[in-house]
């Protein structure tokens, strides 16, 4: 018969059971085998002595100093990360509002009970909001029932796992930022999908509690459902020694509006001239609202600046925190949104961006 | 905009505690055998943890998970740790390299081709190695690296054998 590999060698010495009792058997009885099991028998015991090392850990001790780090980690990461920062912003129902009133501004020949595509990335505008803008903001079930799955984020091995698991090619940096080392830990979000159907019974009790008369919607609006589709997506996440991340690389498929088929560029229209949205807000929204490619990224004016620069020859929104803790460039290239953010400055993320390669 | 991000930051996992005090030891032990020392291991599994804190790794795969991070992130520790120390060589300060001061300098010296010839090893199998020597069965190694327990032994005798070359290419010729 042949003879057992290395591997079932090796295995031998450590799980006899895990091989075959024929292997065992042929190993008993040949010498080439019985040299090749002393060999690694020898290369095991040489491995065990080299890695050997006295680890015995005070786990109290270890657990108090990982809880100080985890209420150090959560105070510093609220003050001063950018990717979850407009997170948690995007996960504000009125901010989440204006980005699907927006991306309603493509105008489509309706085609009853189709879902008919009204809008795909193609670029991003920055929409400043002041604090108060944000506050005066409605929310959008406001206007109707709006269900949203929620993004299931998931650690994965490496950038081939998160390649598998998006179908993304994963940017590889060529060039760290100085301060930034090591490998980076991959993360993967499965596609979103939001629908939100206008209600416009819900949409006339919200005006009236604001004493206000709700403006007549145009002819099919009433019930009928918008769906928008984002991700999947991934991250490359570095961080610095404590978990605070020093550079976040994220890639995902950039949002796309569905409808069932009403006339979309009226319904833009109607929604931005809803009472609730500030008029300042709503200008800069019609701005862009007709190309239907266009998705705007709410900033927060108290806390953020925006400024556009070049990608790769696309159009790229730079985003700089006041305190000068953080940076990001934003961009959509073919569909797909990338972001680099950071501990940064403008001009470091900037620079990751444009060496970005693939895998 | 769906840009993904880590999820939940500020939400720690509730499981985290219980899960800290089981797997804690033996992920400082995976990342000892990488690093050759305590202190820094202790450094890596605290990261590890904060990483696992606000992951939604599902518990089951948790003690896999754990040991596999441990290991890639004090591998990549040696990495940038070997930098700085010959950073710190290069200025003089050479005494400040190790925090083990009571070894003798032949340990020491040992120690460091150790480390030198995990760094150089392919990274699976760099991967492998510690933790099957850090107890992990086969099935469990299996698991963790997306192997087949099969291919764990070849895995694991390529290291092994690797890793003895290449401390014996590096012994001091004395």
């Amino acid at each position: 018969m042949r003879h057992p590999t290395d591997g079932t060698l090796r295995r031998l010495l450590d799980e006899p059971s895990g091989v075959a009792d024929t292997d065992r058997e042929h190993v008993a009885g040949c010498p080439a085998c019985r040299s090749g099991l002393a060999a690694a028998r020898r290369d095991a015991s040489l491995s065990r002595a080299a890695l050997d090392v006295d680890a015995t850990v005070d786990v109290d001790a270890g657990w108090s100093r990982l809880s100080r780090s985890v209420a150090a980690d959560s105070r510093r990461g609220r003050a001063a990360t950018a990717a979850p920062r407009w997170r948690a912003a995007l996960r504000r129902p009125a901010v989440a509002a204006v980005a699907v009133v927006a991306v309603l501004g493509a105008a489509s020949a309706a085609a009853a009970a189709d879902w008919l595509q009204i809008y795909r990335t193609e670029r991003i505008a920055p929409v400043t909001l002041s604090q108060a803008d944000l506050i005066a903001l409605p929310d959008l079930s406001a206007y109707g029932p709006v269900e949203v799955t929620e993004p299931r984020v998931r650690a994965v091995a490496d950038a081939a796992a998160a390649q598998k698991a998006t179908g993304l090619a994963v940017p590889r940096v060529r060039d760290l930022p100085r301060g930034v080392t090591g490998e980076p830990a991959f993360q993967v979000g499965d596609r979103v999908t939001a629908e939100f159907t206008f209600s416009a019974a819900q949409a006339a009790r919200t005006a009236a509690a604001a004493g206000r008369t709700l403006p007549a919607p145009p002819p099919g609006l009433d019930g009928s459902t918008f769906r928008l589709t984002a991700g999947p997506g991934l991250a490359a996440v570095w961080r610095e020694a404590r978990g605070v991340p020093a550079l976040i690389v994220a890639r995902g498929v950039a949002p796309t509006a569905y409808s069932e088929g009403i006339p979309f560029r009226t319904a833009a229209d109607y929604l931005l001239s809803l009472p609730g949205l500030p008029a300042a807000v709503a200008a800069q929204l019609r701005g862009f609202t007709g190309d239907g490619t266009t998705l705007p990224l709410p900033v927060n004016s108290q806390y953020l600046t925006s400024a556009t620069a070049d990608v790769g020859g696309r159009p790229a929104t730079v985003l700089k925190s006041r305190d000068g803790l953080v940076a990001g460039v934003v961009w959509v290239d073919d569909g797909v949104v990338t972001a680099v953010a950071g501990s940064l400055g403008p001009d470091e993320v900037l620079s990751v961006a444009r060496g970005l390669g693939e895998r | 905009m769906a840009v993904p991000a880590p999820a939940g930051r500020g939400a720690v996992r509730a499981d985290l505690e219980a899960v800290f005090r089981s797997a804690y030891p033996r992920v400082v032990a995976v990342a000892a055998r990488v690093l050759g020392s305590r202190d820094e291991a202790e450094d890596v599994a605290q990261e590890v943890f904060l990483t696992f804190g606000r992951s939604a790794v599902p518990a089951a795969e948790a003690p896999g998970w754990l040991s596999v991070a441990a290991a890639h992130t004090a591998l990549n520790h040696l990495r940038t740790g070997r930098r700085r120390a010959w950073r710190e060589e290069a200025a003089g300060g050479g005494a400040a390299v190790s925090p083990d001061v009571a070894d003798t300098v032949v340990t020491r010296d040992e120690r460091r081709r150790v480390r030198a010839a995990l760094a150089r090893l392919p990274r699976r199998q760099a991967v492998a190695l510690v933790l099957r020597h850090s107890g992990l069965s086969y099935a469990e190694v299996a698991a963790a690296l997306d192997l087949s327990p099969g291919s764990v032994g070849t895995t694991v005798r390529r290291a092994e054998s690797s890793l003895r070359k290449e401390l014996n290419r590096h012994a001091p010729s004395d």
